[in-house]
């Protein structure tokens, strides 16, 4: 691994898919105000496994949330490719979401009444150009519980259908915050085993917000957060496959 | 304070919307709980008050004449407490700037103020003196109405023998709290006032020297009225007495009863929907509450609260919001009724009537108010009480659905993930779904059943005015005439046909039972009178024997075949053994019909024309109105467009204040259900619609999910409410229908579309209020947190 200090946005040999420029979020709580970033500059490039560390509040979520068009920077300027975010309104957002996001997270959020598949299906119906639902299942290996509840599936298996819902759509980008945090570690490596597969069959630019450093070792990226800003950067030139993760 | 109702003061500012909305529906069922006992109780109380104070008799008996002396033999018959005899007589008045016929009953008093029963209330001026024949008293209602009061003259026509009248006071009385002239559906104060006069002066005036023409009697204790009414009949038989009757025949007063029984059935029908829903409506918001509480409940037991104190805490939340109810629902309860008792104040000459309510009507809708609160909250907490610590504070298994029919159906007709979200959603929760339905179902049933009573009343007036009546104007004489008349009146310029008719009192009897009607007669081959059936049909009048309205052949017992008895009142008291032809469904009274021939042979007198019936020339009408004014033989006219336009506009004024008061109520009903059904699916599913919005669905297609299953269970509810209300509606026409007259079920098409309109608008406005919670969602919430 190397060390590199933070690259100014777009000046990477990768093309580039968020490049952001002194990002700050502040938030108002009653009388206090609580800065969650405090001018961030990145360069996401265009398929890498992205995984961003840190301790609680120290402004990955935020960053992540900003990134997936779910939360607005308070200033500062960041680009999907040639797209401003910050300048997009909320229903352009919203566009951009359903184009080309996919979100994973530690509680799966399935909705219980609907089937697996149909799970998948609330995703492409609303899609532009998304794979078959049965075919999503297929490449999370749950082709043949596509008709179980929510209810009906473990942890594990309910973390992957929300995987194969994110992946569906062939998004440009996977946004999953610790999706591995409420899973055992053998369901865990699963789980990222198919995030590993989107990245590399998919070419799919994948972030993933953890707490358990041992998945730093899969990145080919790994942004260190503290009190709001990215500490350092470090670049993986050797990412191991999930299997191999110490847990 | 303790802590717990620290918590349950703050749960109630928190869900305030949502208590507040229930409150409406308990307060609706308050306040016409309070509207209805309190104007039934202020005006039992204020007819009761003013019968004692002015003596209202127990008996009444007219006869064609007879010598004043007869007062003493009644007086002596047992049971009778006290006797008075005096003239009644009909009298056309000339107001020289009207010639619309202004009629008024003249009644006699004794100059010197010896009267007891039905004494006059004055309002202004004095009672006739001795020796001055020209005072009169006329009634309020009429004397507001034609701006008249003492000081003022009247020429009348009375006996054929014009007469000028001198006001000197302006009066009420107990037997006239409601006054019709004859032939008239509803009071017109304007066309038609009730005189007294002093006895001389009547009795100069009509010839009935030393003579009377109507009995007045009251009762000792504990007799026996059908025994005093058998003799008073018997004594007065040779005196052309056409039957004596108790207050229940007496038609002021049988009207005010008519109207405090509709109020009885309001009561009994209206307030317990409302209950009904309220209950319903506070066990789903507290069942909702206690499964967002669990851990709270399993954290407060685990600290050593009592199963009791954690239900007693559920419970109280019911209660604020069942006193609440109470006391917005008795404000409007009590703003409606002084409304209502106005209205009464119009049509019933009382001389006073206040809206006056006890405090045993407010308890009694406290009692029901919290009754009700308390049996939803019963069912709601049971969840509550049984959950252990340890089961309450691990989170709550996550809701389990199965593909049912509904499913399979979704499948085949092709349904969005977002459809099977909505119809899965129905199915998961079928209680809280059918409470949905059956609460916005109620409330459309409730509206429908108020307007039926629009298309009921307007049935009636349709089948009594354009079908059976075809007359312009029905002409009465002061007697009965024969056949003459009808030339001399066919002999007006611009009258185009005379018909005579002619109703003649009757006592009918059958079997045990004996009812004093009237039979009505009209000529064959009638074209200015029809008889209508319920259904509308037309209905020839049997060539011999009797037809009888279905409400007189239910009291008598008969059926079409039976023989009745029928004895004439009045003139020639003959009886006759009479078939019966056939029964008839009428809206209006409990009548007997019969040809004009079979009539004339039972009646045996020479004297077969009642009053006459006109088809006039429009252009000719003012000139006829001034040729009938000055003939003496003529009683009254009734011109039938005055009469239906008199009766539109009661019905107009009522109806108004009627659909006004239940449109609110029903909307409230409807605004309750959904607002609370909305609350409690957008915090079941907020965190759904949050992950929705997460995957890009925009808020407009969130929206979808929320309002597509309010929606789909409200689009639901209107054929159930057309169902409900149609059963309602029957429920109500047959409590508000009396002998007076009787409702019919006449539903029309556009009471099912405007009583939907109605709650659709109100269930849609409602949920777009809760539908902009969507705008709100906070999705970074949703990344964070399990439900």
């Amino acid at each position: 691994m190397t060390e590199h200090a933070a690259p100014s946005p777009g000046s990477g040999p990768e093309r580039a898919a968020f490049r952001g420029q002194d990002l700050r979020k502040i938030y108002q709580t009653g009388e206090t105000e609580v800065h969650a970033l405090r001018g961030v500059d990145l360069h996401i490039p265009e398929g890498e496994i992205l995984v961003l560390l840190g301790p609680s509040g120290s402004g990955k979520s935020t960053l992540l949330n900003i990134i997936g068009a779910l939360d607005r920077p308070t200033s500062g300027t960041l680009y999907y490719h040639d797209t401003e975010l910050t300048a997009l309104d909320d229903t352009e957002l919203t566009r951009f979401r359903r184009a080309n996001v996919g979100f994973i997270f530690q509680f799966y959020n399935l909705i219980p009444s609907l089937t697996a598949e149909e799970n998948v299906r609330l995703v492409t119906d609303i899609a532009d150009h998304p794979m078959e639902p049965a075919a999503a299942l297929e490449l999370v290996g749950l082709a043949e519980r596509r008709d179980h509840y929510p209810a009906q599936l473990s942890g594990g298996e309910q973390q992957r259908v929300a995987v194969a819902r994110a992946i569906a759509k062939q998004p440009g980008v996977l946004l999953c915050d610790e999706p591995t945090g409420a899973l055992d570690s053998t369901t865990g490596v699963r789980v990222l085993e198919t995030l590993g597969q989107a990245n590399r069959e998919l070419g799919t630019t994948v972030v993933i917000i953890t707490h358990n450093a041992g998945i730093a070792a899969m990145a080919h990226r790994v942004f260190h957060f503290l009190d709001g800003q990215i500490a350092r950067t470090v670049v993986n030139e050797n990412p191991i496959d999930p299997a191999e993760i110490s847990w | 304070m303790n802590a717990l109702d620290l918590k349950l003061m703050r749960d109630l500012w928190r869900m305030r919307g949502q208590a507040l909305a229930i409150a409406l529906v308990l307060a609706a069922a308050t306040a016409t709980f309070v509207l209805s006992m309190g104007v039934h109780r202020s005006l039992t109380e204020t007819r009761d008050a003013y019968y004692a104070r002015n003596h209202f008799a127990d008996v009444f008996a007219s006869m064609t004449r007879a010598p004043r002396a007869i007062i003493d033999r009644i007086a002596a018959v047992p049971g009778v407490s006290r006797a008075e005899g005096t003239i009644q007589q009909y009298a056309t008045l000339d107001f020289p700037d009207r010639n619309v016929p202004v009629r008024a009953l003249i009644n006699s008093v004794d100059e010197f103020g010896r009267d007891r029963l039905n004494q006059v209330t004055l309002r202004e001026g004095s009672m006739p003196r001795p020796g001055e024949a020209e005072e009169i008293v006329i009634d309020e209602a009429f004397a507001n109405a034609n701006e008249l009061g003492p000081g003022d003259t009247i020429e009348a026509l009375i006996y054929g023998t014009r007469q000028q009248l001198r006001i000197v006071g302006v009066g009420l009385a107990p037997n006239y709290i409601y006054a019709l002239a004859p032939g008239e559906l509803v009071p017109d104060n304007n066309r038609f006032g009730i005189f007294w006069m002093g006895e001389k002066a009547l009795e100069a005036a009509t010839d009935r020297t030393e003579a009377i023409n109507h009995l007045s009697l009251t009762l000792d204790a504990g007799a026996s009225e059908a025994d005093v009414i058998r003799r008073v009949d018997t004594i007065l038989a040779p005196y052309g007495g056409s039957g004596a009757f108790g207050r229940e025949d007496h038609f002021s007063n049988a009207f005010l009863e008519n109207e405090l029984m509709q109020l009885d059935a309001m009561t009994q029908v209206i307030p317990p929907v409302f209950l009904l829903v309220s209950t319903f409506l506070v066990y789903i918001v507290l069942s909702r509450m206690i499964r967002t509480e669990r851990t709270q409940i399993g954290l407060v037991k685990a600290f050593g609260y009592s199963n009791w104190s954690v239900g007693w805490h559920y419970l109280k939340f019911a209660l604020v919001i069942a006193v609440l109810a109470t006391a917005l629902g008795s404000a409007a309860g009590i703003w409606m009724g002084r409304a209502m008792t106005g209205l009464y104040a119009e049509y019933y000459r009382f001389p006073f009537l206040y809206f006056r309510i006890s405090p045993a009507v407010f308890l009694g809708a406290a009692a029901l108010s919290v009754g009700a609160a308390s049996l939803g909250a019963l069912g709601g907490m049971q969840s509550a009480v049984r959950l252990t610590p340890a089961v309450a504070m691990s989170p709550p298994p996550p809701p389990v659905y199965r593909a049912g029919f509904v499913e399979r159906f979704g499948q085949a007709a092709g349904f969005s993930a977002i459809g099977h979200m909505i119809v899965r959603h129905i199915a998961r929760w079928p209680g809280r779904s059918a409470i949905t339905v059956l609460g916005v179902a109620l409330s459309m049933a409730l509206l429908f059943a108020t307007m039926q009573f629009l298309d009921s009343t307007r049935t009636m007036l349709d089948s009594y005015f354009f079908r059976a009546q075809r007359q312009d104007m029905s002409v009465s004489f002061i007697e009965a005439r024969n056949k003459d008349v009808l030339f001399e009146l066919s002999q007006i310029p611009g009258v185009l046909r005379v018909e005579p008719t002619r109703a003649v009192a009757v006592k009918i009897s059958h079997g045990n039972k004996t009812e004093r009607s009237a039979i009505e007669s009209a000529m064959t081959g009638s074209q200015l009178s029809a008889r209508i059936d319920s259904d509308g049909s037309e209905i020839d009048l049997p060539s011999a024997g009797l037809m009888l309205s279905r409400q007189l052949a239910d009291k008598l017992d008969v059926r079409a075949g039976d023989k009745v008895s029928v004895e004439m009142l009045g003139g020639r008291r003959t009886k006759t053994m009479m078939p019966v032809a056939r029964i008839v469904d009428e809206f209006i009274g409990d009548r007997a019909y019969a040809a004009d021939t079979t009539l004339e042979t039972i009646a045996r007198d020479a004297a077969p024309v009642g009053a006459a019936l006109l088809r006039i020339d429009p252009a000719a009408r003012d000139r006829i109105l001034t040729e009938l004014k000055d003939m003496p033989i003529v009683l009254g006219v009734t011109e039938r467009d005055a009469s239906m336009q008199k009766f539109e506009e009661v019905i107009n004024d009522n109806i108004f204040t009627m659909l006004f008061f239940y449109i609110s109520f029903a909307s409230a009903i409807a605004v309750g259900v959904v607002y609370n059904s909305a609350r409690i699916l957008f915090s079941e599913r907020v965190h759904e619609l949050a992950t929705l919005r997460v995957l890009g669905y925009h808020r407009s297609e969130v929206g979808v999910v929320l309002l597509g299953e309010l929606a789909l269970l409200v689009v639901l509810s209107v054929p159930f409410g057309c169902f409900i209300g149609y059963w309602m509606a029957q429920l109500m026409t047959a409590m508000f229908s009396s002998d007076l007259f009787r409702l019919p079920f006449a539903p029309s098409r556009a009471s099912y579309g405007w009583s939907a309109v109605v709650v659709l608008i109100a269930a849609m406005l409602t949920a777009l209020v809760v539908a902009r919670r969507v705008l709100g969602l906070d999705m970074v919430r949703v990344l964070k947190a399990r439900e």
